[in-house]
């Protein structure tokens, strides 16, 4: 019974001691997976987790790779915050991968969204001297990679 | 004083096992020799791979030499002092293929028509010798005139007389309706 309490108490020294976590959805009682957040809740979380000072490089690619996998273009304010945070990690190439993700989250739409979310964060690509994909010339392909096959 | 065979059996495999975790690490390390491990990736292995949908990989691509390193250096300061090369190679250190590249069409689609259609005419081919060389002829029921025949029999046996054959035979007139 000791043993068992003992466990529980270094659970949660453990859990109260770690960094911040990720931004994790705070529904009060979900009886099922889908989630009740709205647009604006899911836009406000990730901007504040990108804008902290704090934040390194393994959490901005983690919350970069999740925002990809939702069923969404991030808004111009998110990406405007993945890209300082990006400026603050001193990462070049990742803020030109984010682009490149964005235009891909576009799908069909790209001609409609994507020129509106350049025009949206220009002033900060500007600010932060980040090139587009397509300034770097890589909205076409440049290089080829040799097939593992031949 | 010899240790309980017990005891000494657990303190085996306790060693084993502490040996076994120490080169598991070690090989993962070496797998990826100097290359940072800068994320998450898909699952969590120090792993590289060029997805769409993971856009941020594990691991950078290339490893840490001296002229990448002096890259990072430029890359804490001001990044409009970056010339296009340079953040070129900024991108190619840590990305093997850009996107454009990932999604570019292999034009796999032509050898995979070109051998299903040469595969289809050597299906023909072998079917033509087959009936060239390996099945019996057809039966002498299957001639005009043999057919006639059955069908003239059908008729005067009133096979099907509501909706079929005989139903379209004029008995009276001797022909067809």
């Amino acid at each position: 019974m000791f043993r068992l309490a003992l466990t529980r108490l270094s659970q949660v020294a453990r859990t109260s001691t770690l960094e911040a976590t990720l931004p994790a959805v705070t529904v009060g009682r979900s009886m099922s997976k889908h989630s009740t957040e709205t647009d604006e809740e899911l836009d406000a979380r990730y901007e504040a987790y990108f804008s902290r000072s704090d934040i390194d490089g393994w959490e901005i690619r983690k919350a970069m790779n999740d925002l990809c996998g939702m069923d969404l273009v991030p808004e111009p304010k998110i990406v405007i915050a993945a890209l300082k945070a990006c400026r603050r990690n001193n990462d070049f190439a990742l803020a030109v991968r984010f682009l490149e993700a964005v235009r891909e989250k576009c799908g069909r739409k790209e001609k409609a969204i994507y020129p509106y979310i350049l025009q949206e964060i220009n002033p900060t690509l500007q600010e932060l001297g980040i090139s587009t994909p397509e300034e770097l010339g890589y909205d076409k392909p440049e290089l080829a990679l040799a097939s593992v096959y031949d | 004083m010899a240790l309980n065979p017990m005891y000494r059996r657990a303190l085996a495999l306790t060693i084993q096992q502490v040996s076994r975790q120490q080169t598991a690490a070690a090989s993962t390390v070496s797998k990826i020799g100097n290359r940072d491990v800068v994320g998450f990736g898909m699952n969590g292995t120090p792993s590289y791979i060029d997805r769409v949908d993971f856009p941020m990989p594990a691991i950078r691509f290339k490893e840490n030499t001296p002229d990448i390193q002096a890259l990072r250096e430029k890359e804490k300061e001001d990044w409009k002092k970056l010339t296009l090369e340079e953040k070129k190679a900024l991108y190619r250190a840590s990305f093997c293929q850009t996107f454009a590249e990932m999604k570019a069409p292999t034009g796999e689609w032509k050898s995979v028509l070109g051998i299903t259609l040469i595969l289809s005419s050597l299906g023909i081919w072998i079917y033509m010798w087959m009936k060239m060389y390996v099945y019996d002829d057809l039966p002498e029921s299957f001639k005009p005139e043999h057919q006639e025949a059955q069908l003239k029999r059908m008729i005067g046996l009133g096979a099907n007389p509501v909706q079929g054959i005989s139903s379209k035979w004029d008995y009276a007139k001797g022909d067809w309706k």
